[in-house]
Formats: C-alpha cells, structure tokens, sequence
C-alpha cells in the first residue's frame, strides 16, 4: 500500500510541474545542435503504476507494474567510429528492489565502404511480423510486455556482434551473440502461467529459474539474414542456430529449460492497394527431437504469417495478421506427450488486429491490438491510449486483458494476470 | 546618329526584356516551372530543419532534423532521407521516402529503441508530419498531375492560380490557390478551401535566400486557420549539388545514418 501511494504521489507531483512549461518560442533560444562541445545527454525520467484487474490466487500483490525509472543515453562519433550508450536505473515496487541495466553500449564501425559492424550490447531486429515473431529470435522481454512497460522494453537487449555487408546482388546481415540470451519469460513473480505437470496454473516461489545452456561459444547464437529491395518489394532469407528462447523444454529431471533450436525461413514485404501486404514463413527444426517423440522436447514446427495494414480513413490504420503454426510429428506428440489434453492444435492460428487513430496533431493515440485464437479459443486485447503533452511530458494508459475456455491455452492461461497501468514520462 | 540611336534603343528593350520576361500564360507551364524550383533545384541537396508546432493554446513543440535529397529523374522520383536529432524522444529516428510520379510513394520508418524498420503504408499523404500542422506531401511535394490547374490573374509580382483536384475522394480540400513568384517561380503563398470556399489552411513563405544560384525557401509557416495552430519551419545549411550516392537512400542509412553527408558544408550560413 506504501508503494502505491508513493507512486501516486509522484503521478500527481509530475502533473503539477507540467504547469510550468517554458513558453519561449525564437529560434534564436533554440541552443545549438553542433557536436562541438561534448557529450549530450539526454534520457527521461518515468513513473509507471499497474494493477491487477481481478485477484489472482496465487499472487498476493495486486501491484503489476510500479516502476521509478531514469534513462540516460548519449552517442560519441567521430569520422571512423560511434559509440551509443543507453542504460536504465529503477527502482521496481514489484519485488521492492533496485535494478539498472544498459540497453545499449556498442560500438559502431565500418571495415570497409561496404560494411558495417556493430559490436557490443544492442537491440536486435528483423522480420515483418507485428507482435509475432517468426524469424526474430533474439530476445524478448515479456514480462515488461505484459506488465505495460513501453513496447521498446519488448525488445531486450544482446550481447552481440552484428556485420552487415551491402552488394549490389543480396544484402547480408549477420548476428553473432556468442552467449546464449533467454527471453525475460514469465516465472510467476509477478504473473502466474500454466503448469502442464502441475496440472494448473503456477506462481512458483522462489521465482521460476530455467537452466540455461553453458555459457560456452559453442552455445552462442548465429542469426543470418539476406535481403534485397527491388522496386520497393522487400525480400528476405533467414537462418538461425541456437535455442528457443522460452524455457520451453525439461531435463531429464523435469527442469525447465531451452531446447536448441534451428530456424530458416523467408519473409516478403510489398505495398498493395495503397496498403501493405508481408509473407513471412519459418521452419524451426527442434534439434534434439526432430522425430518428435520426446515429450520433453518441443516438436519440430512450420509457421506462417500474412498480413495487410492500410489507412482505413484518415488517422485511422487497421491490419490484420494471420498466423499459423503448423506442429510437425503431430501423431508422435500426442502418443508420448504426458499431458496430451493440454498440447495446442496441429494446426494452431492465430488472428490479429490492430486499430490505430491518431488524432490532435499526432498528440494523441489510441489503440487497440488484438489476438484471438480460433483453435485456442482465447484472445489477449491491448488498449491503448498515449498523449504527448509537449516535447517533455507524455502520459500513457492502458491494458492487458487476457481471456479464453480453457484454463491452459496460449492466452487464456495469463487470465488472472489481466492488469491495466498508467505511465508519465518527463524527457530531457 | 541614326545608328547610335538605334543601337539604344535595342539595349534598352534587350535590358527590359531579360528583366521582365514575356509572362506565362500556360497554366500548367507555370506549375511545372514552380515545382521545379520548389522541390528539384540542384541533382541532390541537402538541409537542417527546425520547426516549431504552435497549438491554440499556444503550446509549443519542436522537431529538429536533416533532410537529404536526391533526384533520380528531373521532375520525376526523388528519394529522401530525413534524420531527427531532436528532441530527444524521436532522437535517431529516420525516414526514408521514395517518391514514385503517379504511383505511391515508398515510405520506411526506422524507431531506434526497437531497432525496427518499420514500413509505412502510403495511404493518406496529406495527414500530419511528425505532429506539425505541415503534411507528408508538403514535404515530399504533390505531383502537379493530381490536379488541374487554371491561372486566375497576372498580377506584378505573382502567377495566381486555382489548383482543383482530379479526384477530390483523396483529399480535404475542395481547391486551393497559389501565388507562384513570377521571377523565382517559388509559390510565395498558398491557401486550401473547402467546399463552402472558406480558407482553412495556409501556407507562407516567409523568406528566400538563393542558395548555390537557386532562390530557396529558408523559412515558412503553415496556419491551421480552424483551430489557429501553426508550424513555422527554418531551412538551414543548405547545399546543392553535392554528389550525394543513391546507396545513401536505403535500409543502410536507417540503421547507420550517412555521418558524411548529414555534416554541416564546410561554408557556414
């Protein structure tokens, strides 16, 4: 209850103090931009407030997301090099503990004219889904996600080298994380998920710890991406080796843990009927199971997503997605699975839609993204609403709402951990 | 004598009529002419922009960014890369547009916190950007084929004209006018009506500098007439033929905007 007040608080004292806004308006009080000078810094400072909508059993704390946070970023460069730094310290109400983490620390250099590396701590991206991640395996963050942390924490940061070559022919893209990076998966400290061994759902304490691979370069993650733009339709290749990023498989002694992984796959992106059509297709080869008889191990899996965005009306931007993972072995699963009542489709799908008006000069969005399963018969909804007050203040609002039949599908299983949240954020 | 005499007075027309060339008469020469010199002067250029977005209230917001051009086809697609510095929210963030005659243009989006290359649909063009009460297309330019074009009146200074579009579904205007600078054929001013004839959107130009001999618009202001929110918008170290590669406009630059060609020219204004 402290905490909630603490951060009511300084929901209310962020309020007040946009009162204060400078109303100068010359150029002439603008302030340079040239580098000369040092570093810039810049950042923002970010209060961040979300509940539970309904109790959830096995939690105690209704508080979903109670973060107190400080960004500082700044770029030095000079002709042949440019180092980006971006870190977060914060205090989180959740567990009632401080944390910092940097987002970026890299260094970005090119070899030769026609490449270019990025080495050190980075975001990493590629692929054409929204919200779906097909060929994107780098790491996750989905308990920020869920939690309704900005959407740029989805995207958890690697410890990588990326090298980009660009010819004429193809484009090449490489990224090297010599040490494998996990996913932030849910692990029931602050959200509870479903236990196919426990039969239910589960809020593990001490938190849920999956075994990870040996941090050994054997274990390190290569991701490869060709592509090429030919009048504005985008193609791509994509290859990856390493492991899925969710703790999806068990030991022999019934550990949580991450079974290796190979992906390849293809994406094709093109501007259609004013809008914007993408294909993007992935096989994952599930390395240690590819019969897929071992119940520990997930199966081998196709995955296909289509989708199509356009300007509805003026403002107003809708897509569609649809998404489908085709479960390979499907036969052998069920027969050796220990739960089959609880294994998803052969065929599981998935639909997306996302609505999105922006109003007031771009000030003002609101959203809603939507996922609903036809095989599951569950489906997540992420309102949005976010306001740029000025340059310095933005609020944002919104929710995650989980729902489904079945007490273990994809979704349905985050039910209790429905929540909505409220952000102020101060940018200098 | 006689000669002497002659010889004068063919100067002095000679003199008169490099001054003032036989005006225009042509509709759509003039609009060609202007669009030209609004949006193709010199094979490539470069600029630093600052805009400052006024509301009712008078609130205001800045953007900050560098725009590089380059034109692929005189008077046809262009391709251009803007890259934000400021403020610090939309800071690295870049855009790339290529513009297609006749066709939608191509538009990319990079968001550095996501690390994502986002494309944009081409949909409506004539919607807010980045939050000033300046659109897509007056950035980028309206193709003079999307609309017809009839000159109103000579005036000293100005062509004025009415621009009415071919197909009216696609945009919030019912016509607009222009008053095109006879010698710079830079548009000094437009205004947008709406069905009941009444002007709810402005734009000015509020100074030209010639820049690299080309007359060049170096501060402008566009006035929501409705809601009377403006954006003023200051063009600075501005370049033109500077020899700037067509690699410069691809997925590369989003991720790793060109240093070189986004440096301020080595002649300060």
């Amino acid at each position: 209850m402290r905490r909630i007040f603490f951060i009511t608080a300084l929901l209310g004292a962020s309020a007040l103090a946009t009162a204060s806004e400078d109303p100068s308006d010359d150029w002439e009080d603008w302030g340079d931009d040239s580098s000369a000078g040092g570093l810039r810094w810049t950042g923002f400072v970010e209060a961040a407030a979300g509940g539970r909508l309904q109790n959830d059993a096995l939690i105690d704390d209704a508080l979903t997301l109670g973060d107190l946070r400080a960004r500082i970023e700044t770029e030095w460069s000079n002709d042949k090099v440019t180092i980006d730094f971006k870190a977060d310290a914060w205090y989180d109400a959740v567990p009632d503990e401080l944390d910092a983490n940097i987002r970026e620390l890299s260094l970005a250099v090119s070899p030769t004219a026609q490449t270019d590396l990025l080495i050190g701590r980075q975001v990493l991206t590629w692929g054409t889904g929204d919200l779906l991640f097909l060929n994107d395996l780098f790491p996750k963050d989905w308990v920020s996600f869920f939690a309704g942390r900005d959407t740029e924490y989805l995207k958890a940061p690697s410890n990588a080298v990326r090298a980009t070559w660009y010819s004429k022919p193809v484009n090449i893209d490489i990224a090297w994380t010599p040490v494998f990076e996990p996913d932030v998966y849910l692990d029931g400290e602050r959200f509870s998920f479903f236990s196919p061994l426990a039969g239910g759902a589960i809020a593990p304490i001490p938190p849920l710890d999956a075994l990870e691979p040996g941090k050994d370069f054997s274990n390190g993650e290569f991701a490869l991406r060709l592509f090429k733009t030919v009048n504005g339709r985008e193609y791509a290749l994509y290859a990856y080796h390493g492991f899925f990023h969710q703790p999806s498989a068990l030991t022999t002694a019934l550990e949580p843990t991450f079974a290796p992984l190979s992906a390849l796959g293809a994406s094709y992106r093109r501007p259609l009927m004013s809008g914007l059509f993408n294909a993007e297709t992935a096989y994952y080869q599930s390395r240690d199971d590819t019969a897929g008889t071992d119940p520990l191990i997930p199966n081998d899996q196709f995955r296909l997503l289509l989708g199509y965005e356009r300007e509805a009306i003026t403002n107003l931007t809708v897509a569609f997605q649809y998404y489908l993972e085709w479960t390979r072995d499907y036969d052998d699963l069920i027969a050796n699975s220990f739960s089959p009542e609880f294994e998803p489709d052969e065929y599981r799908q998935v639909i997306t839609n996302r609505l999105s008006y922006r109003a007031w000069q771009d000030k003002l969005t609101l959203s809603l993204f939507t996922f609903y399963s036809p095989t599951d018969k569950d489906f997540y909804l992420r309102p949005a609403i976010d306001y740029r007050y000025s340059d310095k203040w933005s609020f944002s609002g919104g929710a995650n709402l989980f729902g489904g039949d079945q007490p273990h599908t994809f979704f349905k299983q985050f039910a209790d951990n429905s929540n909505a949240y409220v952000r102020v954020r101060f940018s200098y | 004598m006689k000669t002497v005499f002659t010889a004068i007075v063919l100067i002095a027309a000679l003199a008169a009529g490099s001054s003032q060339a036989a005006d225009l008469s042509d509709a759509d020469e003039i609009v060609s002419r202007a669009n030209s010199a609004s949006y193709y002067a010199g094979s490539d250029g470069r600029s630093e922009v600052r805009m400052i977005i006024r509301d009712a209230q008078g609130r205001e917001q800045r953007r900050q960014f560098t725009v590089l051009r380059r034109t692929v086809e005189e008077a046809g697609d262009q391709d251009f890369l803007v890259v934000f510095s400021q403020p610090s929210d939309v800071r690295g963030t870049v855009f790339l547009v290529k513009k297609h005659v006749g066709l939608d243009d191509d538009r990319w989006l990079y968001l550095p916190g996501l690390d994502l290359v986002k494309r944009i649909s081409a949909g409506d063009k004539r919607t807010s950007f980045v939050g000033a009460h300046y659109f897509y297309e007056d950035v980028s330019g309206r193709d003079p084929g999307e609309d017809t074009h009839v000159l109103d009146e000579t005036t000293d200074e100005s062509y004025v004209l009415t621009h009415t579009p071919k197909d009216s579904s696609q945009v919030e205007f019912s016509h607009y006018q222009t008053w095109i600078d006879k010698s710079t054929f830079l548009p000094t001013r437009i205004e947008y009506a709406n069905s009941s004839g009444n002007v709810y959107r402005r734009v000015e130009v509020l100074e030209v500098e010639e820049i690299d001999g080309h007359p060049t618009v170096t501060k402008s202001r566009v006035v929501d007439v409705d809601s009377s929110g403006q954006t003023d918008m200051q063009f600075r170290y501005i370049a033109y033929d500077i020899g700037i590669p067509a690699e410069v406009f691809t997925e590369r630059s989003l991720r790793r905007p060109p240093g070189e060609w986004l440096k301020r020219p080595a002649t300060d204004q």
